[in-house]
């Protein structure tokens, strides 16, 4: 027997500041801690930004902060789980805020059904991604990365979450070493599908992104709430 | 599930681990990867902490259970000495397959001791949560917390019903 279960997301367009994100995951998974809302889903595209995880691994930002800067992207530190990774226009961000003790989850069955979200999203496309190999975290279409995963879990609720290459700028990728692996390729889905195969709008592969999302975390019922 | 409750029983009724003067305990059974380990002589915090109270000072970390549903622990953030921890709240956070976790602490008191070897080898986390990859030790500020603590059997049941809940 299943018990329903709900998601709302919240589109919050693909400029939407990595500082504002912050704080509206901070307010929401405090409420949701509270049960004053639902499991929550943001999705949204940011504009160019470097974050590091918890374990502040400015070693693998291979330039100074201030030539970060002049390139338009800002640097933020945080306290997800991961290494360094860079997020911008045409990447795909999910950040779940939901409570994983009400679905008996733990921390590595999470990351693994947000690995196989991904997953399933590229295959809509064609392309077969798979987990990484042991200690390489994240979704790979051979041994380039597609997609990467930092989450941060507190009392139950989760926040950042899951990062698809559509089609982003993937020079931005040469001046750190993504996810601490060196040696390590980054690719993006329109760089993974066939040339002649024409991409559709963003808007629709985040809307799908969602779809794969529900369907491999069980929620019945999805509900939207536009705030863009 | 019933070889589970009949090995649950049995440990108890053989009180595999009754000294309570021991500093380590053997496990009271393990029967195989899929049940998680609980111990006697521990309390346990919904949030999937141990406690093991000897004398004034308690031990702290996360049960089997716990690191299980983590994966491998590669990094541990723990508070220095002298700090105070409050009950339910997070004093450290754990970091495994790139989510990082709190870890919040099962009673009151103050932090008097840490284990330093969780720096170097974070895995201890996953090979020995109830003895070498203990957390930190405490001198509870107010030991009667202890009782709105799950025992072994009560933790067990609790784990089971989370489970289940998939």
């Amino acid at each position: 027997m299943r018990v329903p279960r709900t998601i709302e997301i919240r589109k919050m367009g693909n400029l939407f500041n990595y500082s504002d994100a912050l704080k509206l995951q901070e307010k929401l998974a405090s409420d949701r801690k509270m049960n004053k809302i639902t499991d929550t889903l943001l999705s949204l595209q940011h504009p160019p930004t470097y974050t590091l995880g918890k374990r502040r691994t400015d070693h693998n930002i291979l330039v100074p902060e201030c030539e970060l800067k002049s390139m338009g992207a800002e640097l933020h530190y945080t306290q997800r789980g991961g290494d360094v990774t860079f997020h911008g226009p045409r990447q795909a961000i999910l950040y779940p805020i939901i409570s994983l003790r009400e679905f008996g989850l733990g921390a590595r069955k999470y990351v693994e059904n947000l690995e196989l979200t991904m997953i399933e999203l590229a295959s809509l496309y064609g392309v077969k991604a798979s987990v990484g190999r042991k200690c390489e975290t994240g979704v790979w279409v051979g041994e380039r990365k597609i997609g990467a995963i930092g989450v941060r879990i507190s009392s139950g609720i989760t926040s950042h979450g899951l990062a698809f290459n559509i089609d982003p700028d993937l020079s931005y990728f040469k001046h750190i070493v993504p996810c601490g692996i060196a040696d390590k390729e980054v690719t993006s889905l329109q760089r993974e599908v066939k040339q002649e195969v024409l991409l559709p709008s963003d808007e629709l592969i985040q809307d799908q992104l969602i779809s794969c999302f529900a369907k491999i975390f069980g929620y019945t019922n999805v509900v939207s709430r536009n705030n863009s | 599930m019933a070889l589970r409750m009949w090995a649950s029983s049995t440990a108890n009724a053989l009180r595999l681990s009754s000294s309570s003067s021991s500093s380590r305990f053997a496990p009271a059974f393990s029967l195989s990867r899929t049940f998680s380990t609980v111990l006697e002589g521990f309390k346990y915090a919904t949030s999937h902490e141990w406690v093991k109270h000897d004398g004034s000072i308690a031990t702290i970390g996360i049960t089997d259970h716990a690191q299980d549903h983590l994966g491998e622990v590669v990094f541990v953030e723990l508070p220095d000495g002298g700090k105070a921890v409050e009950q339910a709240s997070s004093f450290g956070a754990v970091e495994s397959v790139k989510a990082t976790s709190d870890i919040n602490s099962p009673i009151s008191g103050e932090v008097v001791e840490v284990n330093t070897k969780l720096t170097e080898s974070p895995g201890l986390i996953n090979s020995s949560p109830y003895e070498d990859g203990w957390m930190i030790k405490v001198k509870p500020s107010n030991p009667s917390e202890l009782e709105s603590l799950m025992g072994p059997k009560e933790y067990t049941k609790f784990c089971e019903d989370e489970d289940a809940s998939h």
